[in-house]
């Protein structure tokens, strides 16, 4: 495939905290289109992998590429923080916790990047966000605030605050992990036709149907590193490792 | 005793004494405003060895009492009327209003820096990281989400200092100031008449209960978006 097709690219990333080391040196490749379903027990440093591609968490050593471009860290290097705003404003984030803005309506959480970070006119955007909102099924509680919504529909708008802003490719971080059963999965069905219409999505879940059925590659963090990476058929179909092959059996 | 007498012939004096306590308060209070978000922000964010004239500064403020405040300012002034003829400030320093204004600046500053500090501490750390996420700068995200909630975390608490400062403005009477307090002493010394500080006692009380009500009605607006329930049908009327 050619190199012009990878839209996010992470080598060799490693994350301490104290004297914690949560990733030890990992490496990860999102082309156009791929869904990618990070899995793992807790604490094996899959949600600080994906904090550190959009330098919520900076890496403490490792390299960033965003289309080709290095964001730089580590190493005594300076973050540049206006680089890893334009970073960030290309990639979306989906929260495990939803994280919308409680002051703001549906809408204006919706409109928010578009108008403040991008600099886009309201109408333009407006027309934007209603047109999202209609897609993940809330176009009628624009005007609502997000205490007055489930967490399905409070995920869902953040769905939709994401794409908002028309990126290149969105971070999902536990998205349906802080929901109740019966809610999981309206969220998952919105996840699952974003996929379909080509997203690129770096997921991490513990949703293992999803990632069984919808992703288009698998990896399998353990102890700060990647394990065992592959496509679901391959991953699911043959395990090679002892512990994803324990994983597989104590989730399913 | 003879309210209404006190009332019928002072009535002008109690009005032009009303006038500059809410001035006094008003400026003191707005200025302070404008002031206590940077401040605040200072005592969040900005290294330690950046805090501590700042602490040193609310500490002191906090631990003395408003009237030495008052008559540092007033009498210091005096002092060192050479120096501050040649910074150019004596103009502004030798009208006790003046003074009494820059005291309770300096005072309120430092309570609405510590009131607006334990808002700032109180906003939900998540919704900040989604604004970063979305790629809002430093800046940005304080404008658009840490002070819209803080204010509003912080706003009873804001309200009361209001209160406080409108309340201790009766001090500014000392340094003759005539607001609400130095009417009143005036009408007291000429009357003798009790009921002169009564009158002033209703008209502090009425600008109190008015303040209050406006401030919640603030409040209100505001929190809009915590109440649930009947609101919700509002919320759709409003933009259906």
């Amino acid at each position: 495939m050619a190199d012009n097709d990878i839209v996010l690219k992470a080598e060799g990333i490693c994350k301490s905290f104290g004297a914690m080391e949560v990733l030890k040196g990992v490496d990860i490749t999102a082309r156009k289109q791929d869904v990618i379903s990070i899995l793992g027990a807790s604490g094996s440093g899959k949600s600080t992998l994906l904090r550190c591609l959009n330098f919520l968490e900076p890496p403490t050593s490792g390299k960033v590429f965003l289309h080709g471009e290095e964001i730089s860290v580590g190493k005594g290097g300076k973050l540049n923080q206006k680089q890893i705003e334009r970073l960030r404003s290309h990639l979306g984030m989906v929260f495990q916790q939803f994280n919308l803005w409680s002051h703001r309506t549906v809408l204006e959480n919706v409109m928010e990047g578009p108008v403040i970070v991008k600099g886009e006119s309201k109408s333009v955007v407006r027309k934007r966000a209603e047109h999202l909102l209609d897609r993940v099924g809330l176009a009628e509680r624009k005007s609502m605030y997000p205490s007055q919504l489930s967490g399905g529909q409070q995920q869902r708008v953040a769905i939709a605050r994401a794409l908002a802003m028309e990126p290149d490719a969105i971070l999902f971080d536990e998205p349906t992990s802080a929901l109740d059963p019966e809610l999981v999965a309206e969220v998952l069905k919105t996840m699952k036709s974003l996929a379909e219409e080509g997203r690129t999505m770096i997921v991490v879940t513990h949703e293992m149907a999803f990632a069984r059925d919808v992703s288009t590659h698998v990896i399998f963090m353990h102890e700060g590193r990647i394990l065992e990476e592959g496509t679901p058929q391959e991953m699911f179909g043959n395990p090679r490792t002892e512990p994803w092959r324990r994983f597989i059996a104590d989730v399913s | 005793m003879d309210p209404l007498y006190i009332i019928a012939n002072y009535g002008p004096r109690f009005l032009d004494g009303t006038l500059m306590t809410l001035q006094l308060t008003g400026l003191g209070a707005l200025m302070a405003g404008l002031f206590a978000p940077f401040l605040a922000l200072a005592r969040t964010c900005a290294p330690p060895a950046a805090q501590w004239p700042l602490r040193l500064y609310i500490s002191f403020i906090r631990g003395t009492p408003l009237l030495v405040q008052l008559f540092l300012v007033y009498y210091g002034s005096g002092q060192f009327r050479p120096l501050l003829q040649d910074w150019g400030l004596w103009n502004f320093f030798r009208d006790p209003f003046n003074c009494a204004l820059f005291t309770f600046v300096i005072n309120s500053t430092a309570y609405q820096t510590e009131i607006l500090r334990g808002g700032l501490m109180g906003v939900d750390n998540r919704e900040v990281e989604a604004a970063r996420a979305v790629g809002m700068s430093r800046w940005r995200i304080l404008q658009r989400v840490s002070f819209p909630h803080a204010y509003r975390i912080a706003w009873p608490a804001l309200g009361n200092e209001v209160i406080l400062l409108m309340k201790a403005s009766a001090l500014a009477s000392v340094v003759t100031v005539f607001d609400l307090m130095g009417r009143t002493r005036q009408v007291f010394s000429r009357t003798f008449d009790f009921s002169s500080y009564l009158w002033a006692a209703l008209i502090y009380l009425g600008i109190t209960v008015v303040f209050v009500y406006l401030w919640r009605q603030a409040e209100l607006r505001m929190t809009r978006h915590l109440q649930t329930g009947s609101n919700t049908t509002q919320g759709e009327q409003r933009n259906g």
